[in-house]
């Protein structure tokens, strides 16, 4: 039989582990009796999320300014919503680093315009991987989610 | 490089800009290991599953950029301009 054959089908069986994966990334795998199963799975969706706020700041998750970026990363779980929120309550206020000037970003903007920004605003590359790994460990999540709802519990006969 | 004000998780990491491309390893490392632990019958063999995946993705994006860098540089240039 294949892994994927193996392991998963269409079958709905667990709903409430889904949720749980969801909730807390592979926990789901964890209440089904694969606890190291779920500690690997998990702590790789955990981990990834965090480098990626490591690696651009905690600016890479903001659900109002990259809203189409943050379907992504919620599906990682309340991690993402934390992270927004602590985003919106520290960073982009101008709590911490303050609020500089910066050029507007409409082309059709007068030339000396400006635009208030948060000093710890992530540009460029390190913000492109930063919101790129968050996203992605969304990602796996919800194919952790779906792992979950669908994988018969350890040691049930199939 | 300045690392004296530097606020973890705050702020960028410091330098990214001059070695971002290597971080596709640790991401590739990342989803590698998130898709084995699912899917591998037995985990006594996930940290090999995990590394002989992250190889496959690595090499594949190797050879899409040889792939787009041909595309770009050799044959875009051969066509007709007008």
């Amino acid at each position: 039989m294949s892994e994927s054959a193996e392991t998963a089908s269409s079958t709905i069986r667990n709903p409430r582990a889904g949720l749980l994966a969801w909730l807390l990334p592979g926990l789901g795998h964890a209440m089904l009796g694969d606890r190291r199963r779920g500690m690997l799975a998990g702590g790789g969706v955990i981990g990834l999320f965090l480098l990626g706020i490591l690696i651009g700041g905690i600016d890479v998750v903001d659900r109002r300014e990259d809203g189409l970026w943050f379907v992504a990363q919620a599906g990682a779980g309340p991690i993402a919503w934390v992270a927004d929120a602590a985003n919106a309550a520290l960073v982009a206020n101008g709590r911490f680093g303050g609020m500089i000037e910066a050029p507007h970003p409409n082309p059709m903007a007068p030339p000396d315009a400006v635009v208030m920004v948060p000093a710890f605003k992530g540009v460029a590359h390190p913000n492109e991987m930063g919101t790129l790994f968050c996203a992605m460990a969304g990602l796996m999540n919800v194919f952790l989610v779906i792992d979950a709802m669908s994988r018969r519990p350890a040691g049930a006969a199939p | 490089m300045n690392m004296v004000a530097y606020l973890p998780m705050l702020e960028p990491l410091p330098g990214v800009e001059h070695w971002w491309m290597l971080l596709i390893i640790p991401l590739s490392f990342g989803i590698a290991l998130i898709y084995k632990a699912a899917r591998v019958p037995s985990l006594d063999q996930i940290w090999r599953a995990t590394g002989v995946m992250t190889v496959q993705i690595l090499l594949s994006m190797v050879a899409i950029a040889i792939g787009f860098l041909i595309l770009v540089q050799v044959v875009v240039p051969l066509l007709p301009v007008d």
